[in-house]
């Protein structure tokens, strides 16, 4: 068992209304998963990602990540936590413009106080993987869109994640890029890489095993 | 991990181009401030700080208690030597005479040079107490024998050229001829000693009576008198084993003294003593400093964190790959030090630039080569620290913060990157300081020009001072000259004198006993010497009673009216006719004529009892009232005529006016200075504004474009944008008026006469930032509101 969620709530208060923005959430995710959330504009399925990802509280309920209790982990330990075992992948990429792709792939590895050397040899490795040894030199503006949400996977890939969460990963890509992505993806989790994203589109939904449907914050069968 | 961090910083700064600039100028002023105040205060605190023994030196100095107290950084001549015989506190005990205005001949060179502050009287202990070695680095300086003197090496080689000074000689003051028997190593510019022709003390005898003797009789300011003690002495107790000296030796005097002992290290930091500046001073300096540098501060603070809204989705992004706060808040540190440390680069640069006029405004010679050494770097280096610490926590403490889902879906709140609040406080801090400091300037400046303006009681223009250099000529030789001068006709009156009116480094004041009473007044009189036409020469106006007339036996004089309202007479008619003695009786006649008040020292000082006579010994100056149409062949006739009296000195002249404003030279520095300062911080200020105004749009695009979409005019969004900061202003206003009210008040108490504060100095200071605001404000504010809605709209 990856992670397990139990009874999860998440919700605002807004003026005397609770709105609730998770409802009772149990999932259980094993290794090896890949997985589509799926749902209408605003049912939570961002939210849900975030709550996966640690980078969002809920506010009631049980989270467990290879046994570990998150919701009673502090801060330091929980982003710990995220950093050894989770790659973040987004609909708008979310590289550092004043980067170059370079660093933009080592950055992570920065944070995670890895040796210069080993470093490098890393982020060869993943340009090489990726195809983009010639692009490494340039910063995002200069690349297209799904070149960039290639570095992104590729961001998200380097630290070696047991998770990879992507919101909406294709979404701004045409339709041509969106399929290497996804392709990308499959072959990621044939690795062995567990997958979870959220997606409007039933072709991409089809790449994962398993699809989960939200409608307004709850889960539908 | 650091490497790392530089290169983003440096890319971050080259990328947002206009605000690092707007940070760097700022902060570059306010180190650039803060290095000149440190120079400016190491300077003033270096003084006299090199002898070997200076803990252990003491100035004499006494306070002279009449009707107020009066302090005279001296003591009387006969002091030293009875304090070394009477007690056994001093290792050596030293007198120093300051002698100005003499003439110095070297016939066989045809020198003829008009000394003015290189020459002191010193014994030859002087050179024991103090670390003054000769060039060969001995503190043995052969000074015992009469004419002889020691000189530094600059005077050597003024008055010798290249040849060897030792064993040659000089014609002091047409006098005494004076062999040069050692040559001084030249003396350290942090030295109040600064001057080049130390001569023999039994030398002095020539020169002036008084105090070369052991008199007790009075003070002389030009006589000053020093001690090196033997270590460990309670000074408390010196001071009070000489309580009983005034009544051993001058039991008689209604001036009673009390000596003090002033350690050498307060010498140059006290003005009561005529130190060269107050400490007081050298705070408000440090403060004004600080004050500044706190504005550059402030500023990137307010720049940083209106910035920081366009870089919370970077921050958001390291933290979702793994950045912990502590991370994100250096990385925001290191670049603040990397701005700093090119501010601090750019400020060293400044700093180049305005020495040099900062030296000619306080006639000093500081140069940028002494912070060359451990204190000062430290010093920059702590201040690099502090501003980092000061401009970089809060910014980077709020970034560190930033919540990571929000921040990368631009929904961060004003809230989230630092209240609103907190940054209206910063700015409204700002303008406080810039309107205290216009507040200043303009106030320093009024009562400046009220000072030197108004009427001083007596008439300064086109009046010349001209010197009667020697004692040496008959007083009717110099009547003759007069009578010789006046006939010239671009001189229009003429008289001797001892000094102007208002001559602030005369103060001769006496006792004096009116109406052929017994016992001496409570108050001192100003005694102003001058012949018959001295009230008319400098237009005193007579208020009552007539001129005296010159006789061979003095006994006609004039007072002024404070006189008589110091001795108790409403109607001055009244004093005429009778008897005044002063002096102790040296000088007794009848008061014939009554002059009004006039300012007899400086303008700052109150309006003293003064009298007027003709004391023919000390006639010092001929003042000369011409015409300055025909000035220049006047006063080359004036001198062509004074050389034939006085062939072997050389011809000396000063128009009064100048002299006047003379007395004004640290009004006029803390002038130039208060300028300057206010004017940085207005730029500061304004530096300020277009950051945060930047900001402030920033954050209303959508509201002024929804505003402009529902159909309001560019002339209501621009009340919209500027009614914020006008109040802020109003509110900084009403902090910073009763500040610099209280501040300035506070200023303007040390002088008698002073201008006042009046309202419309606080209105022109706050309508001066609220326009100054606005105009940096309109570039920006007016872009914005013509901005095309559409677009601001669509970003949603």
């Amino acid at each position: 068992m990856l992670l397990e969620l139990k009874n999860i709530f998440k919700w605002v208060n807004s003026g005397s209304q609770r709105i609730f923005l998770l409802k009772d959430i149990n999932l259980s995710v094993e290794e090896g998963e890949f997985i589509s959330v799926m749902g209408p504009s605003g049912s939570g399925k961002s939210t849900l990602l975030n709550v996966i990802g640690m980078l969002d509280q809920f506010d009631e309920g049980e989270y467990y990540f290879f046994d570990e209790s998150v919701h009673k982990l502090k801060e330091r330990h929980r982003s710990n936590l995220y950093k050894e075992y989770i790659g973040f992948v987004f609909q708008a990429y979310h590289l550092l413009d004043d980067l170059t792709v370079y660093e933009n792939l080592e950055m992570p590895l920065l944070y995670k106080k890895y040796k210069g050397a080993e470093r490098k040899a890393m982020v060869a490795d993943m340009l090489d993987r990726f195809n983009i040894v010639g692009k490494k030199d340039l910063f995002p503006a200069q690349l297209s869109g799904g070149q960039q949400q290639l570095v992104g996977v590729a961001r998200a890939l380097i630290s070696k994640p047991k998770l990879i969460l992507a919101d909406e990963p294709t979404g701004n890509l045409n339709s041509k890029q969106g399929e290497e992505i996804m392709d990308l993806f499959k072959q990621l989790n044939e690795e062995g890489v567990t997958i979870i994203q959220v997606t409007h589109s039933e072709k991409n939904a089809a790449y994962g095993s398993r699809i989960i449907n939200l409608l307004d914050g709850r889960m539908v069968k | 991990m650091f490497k790392n961090q530089l290169k983003i910083a440096l890319r971050s700064l080259l990328k947002r181009k206009v605000f690092s600039l707007i940070n760097i100028v700022g902060l570059a002023i306010g180190f650039g401030c803060a290095i000149i105040v440190f120079l400016f205060v190491s300077h003033h605190l270096s003084y006299d700080k090199f002898h070997l023994n200076g803990d252990r030196i003491y100035r004499f100095v006494t306070e002279e208690q009449l009707d107020g107290i009066h302090y005279s950084a001296s003591v009387p001549p006969g002091f030293a030597n009875a304090f070394k015989e009477d007690y056994a506190y001093a290792e050596k005990m030293a007198k120093v005479v300051y002698w100005g205005d003499e003439v110095l001949t070297i016939e066989d060179r045809n020198l003829k040079i008009n000394m003015d502050e290189e020459v002191r009287f010193v014994e030859a202990d002087f050179f024991n107490i103090f670390n003054f070695p000769l060039i060969n680095g001995s503190h043995e300086v052969p000074l015992n024998e009469p004419n002889t003197a020691v000189i530094t090496e600059d005077m050597a080689e003024r008055l010798f050229g290249q040849e060897e000074p030792v064993g040659k000689a000089f014609l002091f003051g047409n006098k005494e001829l004076i062999t040069v028997t050692g040559v001084l190593k030249e003396f350290p510019v942090t030295s109040d000693f600064k001057s080049s022709i130390f001569i023999s003390f039994p030398t002095l005898k020539s020169f002036s009576r008084f105090m070369s003797s052991e008199s007790w009789g009075g003070i002389s300011t030009n006589l000053m008198c020093f001690g090196l003690l033997h270590p460990n002495q309670d000074i408390e107790a010196i001071e009070k084993s000489i309580v009983a000296y005034p009544e051993k030796f001058r039991p008689n005097s209604k001036n009673k003294h009390v000596y003090k002992l002033q350690p050498l290290s307060e010498m140059h930091l006290n003005t009561t003593y005529g130190g060269g500046i107050n400490r007081s001073t050298l705070w408000i300096f440090s403060l004004i400093g600080v004050f500044i540098l706190g504005m550059a501060c402030i500023n990137f603070v307010n720049i940083s964190t209106g910035q920081s809204l366009y870089r919370s989705k970077e921050v958001g992004m390291r933290k979702v790959v793994g950045g912990v706060k502590t991370q994100l808040f250096w990385q925001f540190m290191i670049e603040t030090l990397l701005t700093g440390f090119l501010a601090l680069l750019a400020g060293i640069g400044l700093c180049f630039l305005v020495l040099p006029w900062f030296n000619s405004v306080f006639e000093l010679t500081l140069s940028m080569g002494s912070l060359l050494n451990i204190v000062a770097i430290g010093f920059i280096l702590a201040l690099l620290g502090l501003v980092t610490f000061f401009a970089g926590s809060y910014p980077g403490v709020l970034m560190a913060r930033v919540a990571p889902i929000s921040a990368l879906k631009n929904q961060l709140s004003a809230n989230d990157i630092g209240g609103s609040n907190t940054r209206k406080v910063l700015v409204i801090a700002q303008f406080t300081i810039a309107i205290i400091l216009i507040v200043g300037t303009v106030v320093v400046n009024k009562q400046l020009s009220y000072a030197m303006t108004s009427d001083l009681g007596y008439d300064r223009s086109a009046v010349v001072m001209v010197e009667i250099p020697t004692n040496d000529v008959l007083p009717v030789q110099v009547e003759g000259l007069k009578e010789r001068l006046s006939k010239f006709s671009g001189v229009e009156k003429i008289s001797r004198c001892l000094a102007s009116p208002g001559a602030a480094y005369l103060e001769w004041s006496t006792s004096v006993q009116y109406n052929n009473k017994a016992e001496a007044e409570e108050f001192s009189i100003m005694v102003k010497a001058g012949d018959k036409d001295y009230v008319d020469t400098f237009g005193i106006p007579l208020v009552a009673g007539r001129h005296f007339v010159e006789k061979d036996t003095l006994d006609e004089v004039m007072v002024n009216e404070t006189f008589a309202r110091k001795v108790g007479i409403t109607n001055v008619n009244d004093l005429l006719g009778k008897q005044i003695a002063i002096n102790s009786g040296r000088v007794k006649a009848s008061i014939v004529g009554v002059v009004s008040d006039f300012h007899d020292q400086s303008f700052e000082g109150s309006i003293n009892p003064v009298f007027i006579g003709p004391l023919v010994d000390v006639y010092n100056e001929f003042a000369i009232k011409i015409n300055m149409a025909q000035a220049s062949q006047t006063l080359s006739d004036i001198e062509a005529e004074w050389t034939k009296l006085f062939p072997e000195f050389v011809f000396n002249y000063d128009f009064l006016d100048e002299r006047v404003a003379e007395q004004y030279q640290k009004e006029q520095q803390f002038l130039s200075l208060t300028k300057a300062f206010s004017l940085l911080a207005i730029l500061i200020g304004c530096l300020g504004v277009y950051g945060l105004i930047s900001f402030f749009i920033g954050q209303k695009t959508k509201e002024i474009g929804i505003r402009k979409v529902l159909g309001s005019n560019l002339g209501q969004i621009l009340k919209l944008l500027t009614k914020d900061f006008v109040v802020m202003i109003l509110l900084a206003g009403a902090i910073a008026s009763p500040i610099a009210w209280l501040v300035m008040n506070r200023w303007l108490e040390s002088y008698q006469y002073r201008t006042q504060i009046s309202w419309w100095v606080f209105v022109l200071a706050i309508g001066g930032v609220i326009l100054i605001t606005m105009t940096t404000m309109a570039y920006k504010t007016i872009k914005a509101a013509n901005a095309d809605p559409v677009k601001s709209l669509r970003a949603e």
